[in-house]
């Protein structure tokens, strides 16, 4: 038997734009107290009505640029009215006919994903089921949301999760939302069922309240497995009335049945009175495009040029802070082994100081002037050393050359003076130098011993060449 | 005459001379009030004594200072009882003012009550009102149109010098035409919307309802402006009323034939064409349009318009929130709400609420035209003069063919104004209307006001 799932993601995008969607209450709505950021519009009160955020319109239009998508000039927002407790106004502002982005894709492992749509719509509050009552929670109310419609193109769990992966990177690269699935700033729908032997479709499932990326992947799993089970039972095939929606049971690891018969709802969409059409002029959105900066794809292309490992390139390029980071400290230098060494320090040291100290990366505390400058004294400098000054340097803002000085940590590569120090260790340890006699590896002896000598100020390299040459 | 009988001029002259205080203003408003408006039912909330509180520091340099004012009760007033005359809202303190009232109480006015309407503005009688009819103030057996109703009578009935109204197809015209006072609907924007309990949110147009065209001119200076609040509002400082014209010379009025359908109160005609030679000795040219779409095809449009974003509007009304259930929305609100549902539902919505766009943009384009023509419509308000209370009972498009004649106008979010301009042999007023392109309400006053000046139709009074 041939399986092969068919996946499509609605993925919703909070922008972290500082007002909601069409009133000033501030957007911010994570852990505030309840019913605090409202307002009469987005409490829907009577009289109250919405002025479009433009902000939010551009990110929305920044987004599906990004996506590749086009963006259709004239463009307005309609009313899909359904009744929900959370849902103030009988009403959710979306846009159906004409949203602001559409026909986009992202190129995943150089598979096409479509992307149908990028529209601009409102968050709904929040109700919280709480000792047999249900609370309403307004703050949410209004919030901008984006929603990215892809075309069922995904085939596999695992695809499914690169092509999320890959869009939270661009929206976080772009900078229009956190893109946070844990906190709820990224909710993900994946529609699924599966295609058997070429032949038989099994009816749609549209899976609801999944809040993780692993809970994506093994949402879709799991019903890719459930569905090809119950179509050898009952040989059901899709139809245009058998959609369903199931919710994700993430400690049970299963989906669950919430609604049947989807094809049936009817949201009455049509064109919002209260705002007036959008339009766009195609200068606008130039203007708009030239705000993009440079994307994940396009970055790990330009560190690869430059001569970056492809595990270095990959773990700049794939968080924006990082390769901002990066960029800063290479300084719009090309030289290959320099940017190679500010990779090495950003991904290494840094990397493991920001982890140990659960700590975002800060562009304020990289110097270039300081990479440089440790660049340039390499050869004076041991690795731990290098660590250890990139460390105080990003920490403390302290200049590595100084510090490196007042920490003693100066290697010592004059070959006189070690030449001096080490005829006095041949001299006083015989038994070492017969030890190496026999057996070359010994030689490690003697260099500690001239390490503790000079007070670690020795360049090891050059100590142990300066033994063989004298035992020679 | 007593004080409550001054219109808006006269008021803030004698306020100003010192001749009387704001309080003599507002305290004759309600002796008036408590002599009548147990008969007239004009207001379903009156405001005695924080009027009377606030006419003690009233400051009467201001525009509007120390004027007693009625206001239509589907405006906002922060803490006070606003119902949209349903009892659905019957304990309902809003948190925030409109922002017209917001303007309102900063020109110093003084609101003296709320008053009637048809339930959620649903209607031309306010007989849909869940807090009684009101009555005509001519004639009590008679209704006072709506749904401005309540403002139009209170302005007819003495018993408020000015009041807000709001129209959204006649709401303003029809019941003023039908009191015989003032009535001056906006160009759709230039009043705005904010915390006006939505109807029909693509034409819903707040609006002055006073006694004398000045007057109404006046308070829409206040009301006007550009509101960041409302996306729809037109970016314009607030409107100014134009200087008055000495004569008509060079000014082209439009007469449409079909303003003048088989079942209009041969009275009404007679007026008109009276009102026609008044504007032809002053100088008017007067040029009769034979092919204006007829209004009949407005009724269909804002039939189907008006039920669709009403059904949508009522949905917060949902229960939760309130204090009452569903169960109390009105016979009429009921009816709107499974038609508008109906007509937006899919496989239905192609053929009403598409279409019915189609046609309101051919009658948008059709006052284009006729304007290339013309500088103003006139024209009669409504078919007939007020008729017996309980005429809408049973009558589901009663509004409808009573506003027939300015629903057009409001289709195409223009602005237009009904004066007092005849009485009819019951005597009972009739009203005249001037309709201008949109954004056009300069030439509404000068026409409403030099008719004014040559009439005296607006000094008679009512008997109660």
């Amino acid at each position: 038997m041939k399986i092969t799932p068919i996946i499509g993601l609605e993925v919703h995008v909070e922008l972290k734009t500082k007002s909601k969607m069409f009133c000033s209450c501030s957007a911010h709505h994570f852990h505030v107290k309840a019913n605090t950021h409202t307002c009469p519009v987005c409490l829907g009160l009577p009289g109250a009505l919405p002025v479009p955020n433009k902000t939010a319109c551009e990110w929305c239009i920044k987004l599906g640029l990004a996506l590749n998508c086009s963006i259709n000039q004239d463009s307005f927002f309609e009313r899909k009215n359904y009744f929900y407790p959370d849902l103030a106004k009988g009403y959710q502002i979306t846009q159906l006919q004409k949203p602001f982005a559409i026909n986009g894709y992202l190129d995943v492992d150089s598979h096409r994903i479509r992307i149908n749509r990028a529209h601009m719509e409102e968050d709904t509050g929040k109700s919280i089921h709480e000792n047999g009552a249900t609370l309403l929670d307004f703050n949410r109310s209004g919030v901008p949301l984006v929603e990215i419609v892809s075309e069922p193109d995904l085939t596999s769990a695992e695809e499914a999760k690169k092509y999320l992966t890959k869009l939270q990177q661009i929206i976080r690269y772009i900078g229009v939302s956190d893109a946070d699935i844990e906190k709820g700033s990224m909710r993900c729908e994946p529609t699924v069922n599966v295609c058997i032997d070429d032949r038989f479709y099994t009816p749609l499932v549209e899976i609801k309240n999944v809040a993780s990326l692993t809970g994506v992947m093994n949402a879709i799993n799991f019903e890719i497995k459930r569905q090809v089970e119950k179509f050898a039972k009952d040989k059901i095939e899709k139809n245009s009335s058998n959609k369903t929606t199931r919710g994700w049971d993430a400690v049970k690891n299963q989906t669950f049945l919430q609604r049947s018969k989807e094809g049936s709802a009817d949201y009455r969409y049509f064109p919002e009175p209260d705002i007036p059409p959008i339009s766009f002029s195609a200068a606008k959105i130039q203007n708009i495009k030239a705000t993009i900066p440079l994307l994940p794809d396009q970055k790990l292309d330009q560190y690869q040029k430059l001569g970056l490992s492809d595990a270095d390139s990959q773990l700049l390029s794939r968080n924006p802070s990082f390769a901002a980071a990066f960029d800063t400290a290479l300084d719009h230098k090309t030289d290959n082994d320099f940017a190679k060494f500010v990779a090495n320090l950003i991904n290494g040291p840094i990397r493991t100081f920001l982890n140990e100290s659960k700590l975002e990366i800060d562009i304020n505390s990289i110097h270039p002037t300081h990479f440089q400058d440790l660049f340039e004294n390499q050869d004076r400098l041991s690795s731990t050393a290098i660590k250890e000054l990139i460390i105080d340097s990003y920490r403390d803002n302290l200049e590595p050359l100084e510090n490196a000085k007042n920490k003693n940590l100066f290697q010592v590569s004059d070959v006189n003076t070690l030449e001096t120090l080490a005829k006095e260790i041949i001299d006083t340890h015989p038994k070492a130098v017969e030890d190496y006699q026999k057996n070359p590896a010994a030689i490690g002896f003697l260099v500690g011993q001239l390490m503790k000598a000079s007070q670690g100020s020795a360049n090891p390299q050059l100590a142990k060449e300066i033994f063989e040459k004298l035992l020679k | 005459m007593n004080l409550n009988e001054l219109n808006l001029q006269q008021a803030r002259q004698g306020l100003r001379e010192k001749k009387f205080s704001a309080k003599d203003l507002v305290t004759a408003c309600f002796s008036q009030i408590k002599k009548h408006d147990q008969d007239i039912n004009a207001f379903v909330s009156t405001f005695e004594k924080e009027a009377l509180k606030a006419a003690e520091s009233a400051d009467i340099s201001l525009p509007l200072g120390g004027i007693p004012i009625a206001i239509k009760d589907n405006f906002l007033t922060k803490n006070q009882l606003t119902t949209a005359s349903s009892k659905l809202l019957d304990n309902y303190l809003p948190q925030y003012d409109a922002t017209t009232i917001k303007k309102i109480k900063a020109a110093g006015a003084i609101i003296i009550g709320k008053t009637n309407l048809d339930a959620w503005a649903h209607g031309s009688s306010t007989e849909t009102s869940d807090f009684g009819t009101t009555k005509n103030p001519w004639n009590q057996n008679h209704l006072p149109g709506g749904s401005s109703g309540g403002s139009a009578a209170a302005i007819a009935a003495h018993e408020a010098i000015i009041a807000t109204g709001s129209e959204t197809a006649g709401s303003i015209r029809q019941p003023s035409s039908w009191c015989g006072v003032v009535g001056f609907k906006p160009s759709y924007g230039r009043v705005s919307r904010y915390g006006v309990i939505a109807m029909k949110s693509s034409t819903d147009s707040p609006g002055p309802i006073a006694k004398t065209v000045d007057d109404a001119a006046d308070l829409l200076e206040i009301m006007s402006g550009h509101d960041p609040y409302d996306a729809t509002s037109i970016d314009e400082a607030p409107w100014k009323k134009p200087a008055p014209l000495s004569n008509l010379k060079g000014l082209k009025l439009g007469l449409p034939l079909c303003y003048f359908p088989p079942q209009i109160q041969p009275e009404i005609k007679e007026a008109i064409l009276r009102s026609v030679e008044i504007f032809k000795k002053l100088g008017a040219e007067i040029i009769e349009l034979s092919d204006v779409l007829d209004p009949k095809y407005s009724i269909a449009v804002y039939t189907i318009l008006q039920r669709s974003e009403v059904s949508s509007n009522l949905a917060r009304f949902d229960g939760i929130r309130y204090g009452h259930d569903r169960s109390f929305f009105g016979e009429e609100a009921k009816r709107r709400i499974m038609l508008g549902t109906y007509s937006l539902s899919s496989g239905y919505y192609d053929a009403y609420y598409t279409k019915a766009q189609k046609v309101r943009t051919l009658i948008c384009q059709d006052f284009d035209k006729q304007f290339q023509k013309v500088d103003a419509f006139i024209g009669p308000v409504s078919p007939t003069t007020a008729l017996k209370v309980g005429a809408s009972k049973g009558q589901a498009m009663f509004g409808e063919i009573q506003d027939m004649l300015v629903e057009p106008s409001s289709i195409a979010g223009l602005p237009g104004i009904s004066i007092p301009c005849a009485f009819d042999k019951n005597y009972l007023p009739i009203g005249l209307q001037i309709i201008a392109p949109q954004k056009r309400e300069d030439i509404v006053y000068q026409i409403a006001k030099i008719f004014e000046d040559h009439t005296d139709y607006h000094l008679k009074k009512p008997t109660l």
